[in-house]
């Protein structure tokens, strides 16, 4: 056998063969090849669903976070506005009906009725108003917006400078949403960023809604913020995500921030 | 020497016929499966055939091959379009039958010998099509017929030399012995193939049976 193969003729036999040979090689380091890299793209799919899954979680906590925050909030205004109020009146009220009063005291106790009544009415006003103002539901959102831009100036001392251009693009769900962010962005820079000025234009392009948010606080570290994001900007980045638009921030400590907003949802 | 020849293509019928058997039941499950099957039965025919007239009417048998690389371009592309759901499949198919037809009508000689461009076109192009499927089943978690994918692969691309170099066995300086090598090498292979697709089947399709 071997002498045959050495035959000039066995030759291309024994070259066939190891062509065959190193084609089953190759074959075979192509299959495992695969495999691995199977393994692998199966695996990185396997991390990015879970980290989908950590995110999807995370947006629920702050959800959640974020109710419990609300709730405590309005429990604490009913509690100081009104029901502490409330008590006022009717222990005054008590007093009247007890008697004993001279008229001049009774007149008075009455004049300290009407006034707290008032202030509870004014103070139970402003909290429904708060939790939804009824201007977005009957004159929409650009009206909204500049009565909240002018609440803040009269009652903040903020400098607003305010350009609003908007026509009925979204729906209410979306608009709401929208007078929700700017109303957290205000809250942010009032409460931590102590600004003084703030800059906020709105327009459309295209079906899209544009919002450029920028103050004059104190300004956050973006590095720091993006590792471990306050339940402000976490609201406003779910509610971004809500619309299916886009946000964008930029911040320097002592340089003020910078919001850019923009939506992608046309209307529904 | 033959005797061993003999006994790896025994075992390679063996898994033929057995893969042919348990296939047929689960025909009716996928369209890529039916044409598999037929493959699968086609071969166990052809084989059978072609032992028939080498073995007992001691005629040559070449012819069938030349029948065998047709039907196996077909049925296979056929699989294969069914896996990748590719209309250009069916294109390439109909070209490449256009071509040996061409070929075998221009040389009709050719029907009695091995057709080495015919079985390197047809069979490269299938190797092409595995390596589709394999990219198509790479980021899929359970993917069907891989190991059938995975034998294909391995026996066209080691048998298309074997084949393609077939016609020297006409060449008399070559002692037959040393011939046989690349049948028994092909014979091993094929085992090799029924086994992954048995494999396959029993992965896949035992326990689907026999809960049914």
């Amino acid at each position: 056998m071997e002498k045959e193969l050495l035959q000039e003729d066995s030759q291309i036999i024994v070259i066939i063969l190891i062509a065959i040979m190193v084609l089953l090689l190759m074959a075979v380091s192509l299959v495992l090849f695969f495999f691995f890299s199977r393994k692998k793209i199966i695996a990185a799919e396997l991390e990015k669903a879970n980290l989908e899954i950590s995110y999807q979680k995370d947006l629920l906590h702050s959800t959640i976070e974020v109710q419990e925050e609300e709730r405590k909030r309005i429990a604490q205004d009913l509690h100081d506005a009104i029901s502490s109020k409330l008590n006022v009146v009717s222990l005054s009220t008590n007093f009247l009906i007890d008697g004993n009063l001279q008229d001049d005291e009774k007149d008075r106790t009455l004049q300290h009725i009407l006034a707290v009544t008032t202030k509870t009415l004014e103070s139970s006003r402003r909290l429904a108003h708060n939790l939804l103002p009824p201007i977005l539901e009957n004159f929409g959102l650009q009206a909204a917006i500049e009565e909240l831009c002018d609440e803040f100036i009269c009652s903040q001392k903020l400098q607003i400078d305010h350009n609003i251009v908007y026509t009925n693009l979204l729906s209410k769900s979306n608009e709401l949403h929208i007078f929700r962010i700017i109303q957290e962005l205000l809250n942010n820079s009032v409460r931590h960023g102590n600004a003084t000025k703030v800059t906020l234009q709105m327009n459309e392009e295209n079906e899209q809604v544009f919002i450029k948010y920028s103050d004059n606080g104190t300004g956050f570290d973006v590095k720091s913020v993006n590792k471990n994001k306050g339940i402000g900007l976490k609201n406003i980045e779910s509610r971004v995500d809500i619309l299916d638009g886009e946000l964008s921030y930029d911040s320097k400590i002592g340089k003020g921030a910078t919001f850019n907003i923009s939506t992608n949802t046309p209307k529904q | 020497m033959p005797l061993f020849y003999h006994i790896i293509f025994l075992i390679g019928i063996f898994f033929l016929i057995l893969n042919t058997v348990i296939y047929s039941r689960a025909l009716y499950r996928n369209k890529a499966l039916v044409f598999f099957t037929v493959f699968l039965i086609c071969s166990l025919i052809i084989q059978l055939t072609m032992r028939y007239i080498g073995a007992v009417l001691h005629e040559s048998n070449l012819y069938m091959n030349n029948v065998f690389l047709i039907i196996q371009f077909i049925l296979l592309s056929m699989f294969y379009y069914h896996l990748l759901n590719k209309k250009m499949v069916l294109g390439l198919m109909l070209i490449v039958l256009v071509f040996l037809c061409y070929q075998y009508l221009s040389d009709l000689g050719l029907i009695m010998v091995y057709n080495p461009i015919g079985i390197t076109l047809t069979q490269s192009i299938l190797i092409v099509y595995t390596m589709f499927y394999f990219y198509k089943s790479l980021n899929t978690e359970r993917p069907k017929f891989l190991l059938i994918n995975i034998g294909v692969f391995l026996y066209l691309i080691c048998s298309t030399l074997i084949f393609a170099s077939g016609n020297l066995i006409f060449n008399v300086n070559i002692p037959q012995e040393t011939y046989l090598l690349l049948m028994k090498l092909n014979a091993i292979f094929y085992i090799i193939f029924q086994i992954l697709i048995f494999i396959e089947w029993r992965k896949n399709y035992y326990k689907k049976i026999h809960r049914s």
